[in-house]
């Protein structure tokens, strides 16, 4: 199986060159880069003329909810919007039920995956067992089976020891802890932002203390162990501080953050009529907080951008504000709403920063025999995500390939969507009537 | 929009209408004794004024006044255009067994009216309860018939009847005024 | 004027107009308390639905007032005893509401945003919101509003301090907003532990000392203190609560002799209001009491007795 990129404008995953490219995938593998390559022998070829070609954009978080809540979400579903939304890999966390915190689990993720025809997806495991905060999992069985990640996302680890524990445990396995960053104690009962939107709605405030805090914490950890930390989802100014403080005194940390956290303000719960739609841990922050978010862009303090994918059932979300349950579903446009949000602020960073933060940032924080996802480099493996910069597209949710249906995006108009999505070799997928195909 | 299509009473009519229906109120009344004269917000209201002021005149007595907002009673509020308003009901004195005078600008389809006669009774009990208009333009939909009218004045259902008292509009009139087409 | 607003959710959405163009009917509505008969037909063959799913006698028993006076059909239908209480959603419920034929639905909630998510569902009915978590009160601050009006007049330039728990209240939320509508400054006190973060989002200012707050108020509204307030640790004692920030007469002396006092209710005497405040000449809290069954409606009529069909 030959497939033969024409034309594109290449991002390798560090740079993006202005001039056209061709790129030939060969059985699942990058055979070649060059420009006039030669069709001879090729089953496909797609014209990217003003499309930017790039490695397959990496998730490094999102729910999908199998084994066990499959009402939600289910591997298929996941996979296939995944793919939908400019997505190759897809790391799906472990809070399910059962909680992925055994090889065996691990196995049954891996091997399902492989069936399905969108994402690669590949499994993080529990840090502990049964996900319940107090013994470690088997992070060892779960590393030679091939989770990619542990955490108990969803939950902090709230007990230090554990987590030190945990740190010291995985360092001989290469993979790394993500942690939930929040403090539990603060956020009893939260639903918002503790500033304006508690203040108005009075609910209650979750505070950016609550974040911050757990950072510092697993920080230290980090500093005292020598082991690196990834913390998901961060969401504050005073976390990107905390991230920031903590990068410069040597910790090896790392952090991503979320589209909704980059793109959407507190004030859309109170303006959207405290609609569940809006309802996400942690919550939607100020207008502060997204700007140093995307400060922490620029200036290289966040890693990756993970989307913390949490589908639900209408039946679960479709509820009165404080009865709704927490979680955006977003993998269909969280790539364009990035992009979109970007050209609102394109003098703060580089398309190529960005693009990162989807590539060889996420890539890196993934064991050692993942990291040739977010690069194309000849011999790699064939995972790519074409992005037309200039389509714009409304986000309409009933059309969704994951079985969510709701999102703080539909009826939006975003500029800036993945328009085709390749996974080991293979056309996973492709926006209708939109690349034209030469062959 | 509304057009004035023709001046059906000057202010001199005007004043020379109240000054009849007063005699016509003693003559049938021999008196004015036990009356309370209660106009309907709003434009009954001055005409009861009036009639008060008048009667005051000719017989160097004043009958108490009253006021009756009648917009709670109403049964065509839906067919209304304006949001109702609630203006303010105010008898200085218990109706119980005297005798009311009611004064109203208009009278057409006589809704008002039995909406007034409802509120009146919510109030206490009257002796007798009398109707007094400025103009009976007919298309009565109620069997509702006035003591004493100003001036019969047959309309149109498309044509609007409109009492312009200094009051309230700054000049005393009584125009026929019809819809506009657009 | 023309009505817009087809539920009453939150005041945020009101002008200083609407606001006064309800003040009037209310005023229109309270004298009609004073009559022998105080039923009027206004709203005869309206389907009224009271829908508690708190306990809540006080706001239960005004709006019912209020429908029955206007002639309206109520039917209350509340949490315990009903199938909201076996999980039926409240989605359900919205669409068995509509089914049935409600022309109005007051809604009393613990959960933020309940009322705005009922009106979301409902295509016909109109939408009263009876209180929704610590989110919004509308008629609790209209009635305060026009109890106030009734007795100071304008309330342009006028001080409101409002000591308490502001953090879990309602009530100072929607009276917030509304006082600051009609043209009041609006002083919070309080411990800090009980003021939400952002005071200054709400339009208010915040003095931690009520002794220094109350100087030149024209209103002195007191929040109710949550006894659950103390076990949650937000403040050390009901005892210290009361002693320092306690309405008693020194403080009410620091206000001034025109200065009103004003309390939702129920009055927990002791804590946040002596009794001698809460019974004296300078209390408005009865007042507040008669002005909820007028306001309410003025509301009703207002938006169900008009054009809308
Ligand atoms: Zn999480």
């Amino acid at each position: 199986m030959k497939i033969l990129f024409r034309n594109g404008l290449l991002f390798d995953g560090r740079t993006l060159s202005g001039g056209k490219t061709d790129v030939l995938a060969e059985d699942g593998v990058i055979s070649r880069i060059g420009t006039g390559l030669d069709d001879n022998g090729a089953n496909e070829i797609y014209d990217l003329s003003d499309l930017i070609i790039s490695p397959g954009f990496i998730d490094l978080h999102c729910h999908l909810r199998d084994p066990g809540q499959e009402w939600r979400e289910d591997l298929l579903s996941g996979s296939r919007a995944g793919a939908a939304g400019g997505f190759s890999t897809l790391v799906c966390m472990p809070n399910t039920d059962p909680p992925v915190d055994n090889a065996a689990l691990i196995r049954y993720l891996l091997e399902k995956g492989e069936e399905c025809d969108g994402s690669r997806v590949v499994p993080a495991g529990c840090l502990s067992r049964e996900r319940a905060g107090n013994n470690l999992a088997e992070m060892g069985k779960m590393a030679i089976a091939g989770a990619v990640l542990f955490t108990d996302d969803g939950s902090p680890v709230s007990n230090t020891n554990l987590l030190r524990l945990a740190l010291q445990y995985s360092s001989r396995l290469g993979v790394r802890i993500m942690e939930h960053p929040e403090d539990r104690s603060l956020t009893l009962g939260a639903q918002v932002n503790d500033g304006i939107c508690s203040t108005i709605s009075g609910l209650k405030g979750w505070p950016s203390s609550a974040e911050a805090s757990d950072i510092f914490r697993g920080a230290s950890l980090s500093m005292d162990t020598g082991v690196p930390i990834h913390f998901t989802h961060v969401s504050t100014k005073e976390s990107m501080n905390a991230m920031r403080i903590s990068k410069a005194s040597g910790c090896t940390v790392t952090c991503d953050v979320t589209p909704h956290h980059l793109c959407l303000v507190e004030n859309m719960v109170i303006s959207g009529g405290y609609d569940g739609v809006f309802k996400v841990n942690p919550p939607l922050r100020s207008v502060q907080d997204v700007d140093a978010l995307w400060e922490g862009i620029r200036d290289g303090t966040v890693d990756a951008i993970a989307t913390d994918h949490a589908p639900y059932h209408m039946d679960e979300k479709d509820l009165p504000f404080q009865e709704s349950a927490f979680g955006i579903a977003s993998l269909e446009c969280a790539v364009a709403a990035i992009l979109h949000e970007w050209k609102r602020r394109k003098d703060l960073c580089t398309l190529e920063k960005l693009l990162s933060l989807f590539t060889s940032g996420p890539a890196s924080l993934l064991p050692e025999k993942w990291r040739t996802l977010g690069v194309i480099a000849e011999g790699s493996p064939a995972d790519l995500t074409v992005i037309d910069p200039d389509f714009e597209r409304v986000v309409d949710v009933s059309k969704w390939e994951s079985k969510a249906r709701s999102t703080p995006w539909n009826g939006r108009t975003l500029k800036g969507w993945p328009v085709m999505t390749v996974v080991r070799g293979k056309v996973a997928y492709k926006m209708p009537d939109h690349l034209s195909r030469v062959k | 929009m509304l057009k004035d299509k023709a001046r059906v009473m000057t202010a001199q009519d005007i004043e020379r209408i109240l000054k009849r229906m007063s005699h016509e109120i003693l003559e049938r009344n021999r008196g004015l004794e036990n009356m309370i004269i209660v106009g309907i917000q709003r434009r009954g209201v001055y005409l009861a004024n009036r009639l008060g002021d008048i009667l005051a005149h000719f017989e160097s007595t004043r009958v108490p006044s009253g006021v009756l907002d009648i917009t709670l009673y109403r049964d065509d509020l839906t067919l209304l255009h304006d949001q109702p308003v609630v203006h303010s009901t105010s008898i200085p004195e218990d109706v119980n067994s005297r005798k009311i005078l009611l004064v109203d600008d208009v009278l057409y389809t006589g809704r008002t009216v039995r909406a007034a006669l409802d509120a009146l009774m919510d109030l206490g009990r009257p002796e007798s309860v009398q109707l007094a208009v400025l103009v009976d333009r007919g298309h009565r939909e109620l069997p509702i018939h006035p003591d004493y009218i100003g001036k019969t004045i047959p309309t149109s259902k498309s044509e609007v009847i409109e009492v312009r008292l200094n009051e309230l509009d700054g000049k005393d009139e009584v125009v026929i005024c019809e819809r506009e087409e657009g | 004027m023309e009505w817009k607003q087809r539920h009453v959710l939150d005041l945020d959405t009101w002008k200083r107009e609407e606001l006064h163009y309800i003040l009037e009917q209310t005023s229109s509505m309270d004298e009609l308390l004073d009559r022998p008969i105080k039923k009027v037909p206004a709203l005869r063959g309206k389907l009224v639905v009271n829908l508690f799913f708190e306990p809540s006698t006080r706001t239960r028993v005004s709006f019912e007032l209020a429908e029955k006076f206007l002639s309206a059909d109520v039917v209350n239908w509340s949490a315990s005893g009903s199938s909201i209480g076996k999980g039926e959603t409240l989605r359900d419920t919205a669409w068995t509401l509509e089914a049935m034929g409600a022309d109005a639905v007051v809604i009393r909630h613990g959960a933020v945003g309940a009322a705005d998510y009922l009106a979301r569902k409902l295509k016909k009915s109109v939408v009263f919101n009876g209180g929704d978590g610590a989110h919004s009160h509308p008629t609790q601050a209209l009635l305060d509003l026009y109890t106030a009006w009734k007795k100071i007049g304008s309330l342009e330039r006028k001080k409101i301090v409002m000591i308490g728990d502001v953090l879990h209240s309602r009530v100072a939320r929607s009276d917030i907003i509304g006082f600051s509508k009609m043209g009041s400054r609006v002083v919070l006190s309080g411990p800090p532990t009980l003021m939400p973060r952002s005071v200054d989002a709400l339009g208010a200012t915040y003095d931690p000392d009520p002794r220094s707050a109350v100087k030149g108020a024209d209103i002195i509204y007191l929040l109710r203190i949550q006894r659950e307030r103390q076990d949650e640790g937000m403040f050390p004692s009901l005892d210290e609560y009361h002693q320092i920030f306690g309405a008693n007469e020194s403080l009410l002396k620091l206000a001034g002799a025109d200065t009103i006092v004003m309390h939702p209710g129920p009055v927990n005497r002791g804590v946040e209001i002596a009794s001698n405040v809460a019974d004296g000449s300078q209390s408005m809290i009865l007042g507040q009491v008669r002005s909820g069954v007028a306001l309410r409606m003025a509301l009703l009529f207002v938006c169900l007795g008009g054009v809308r069909q």
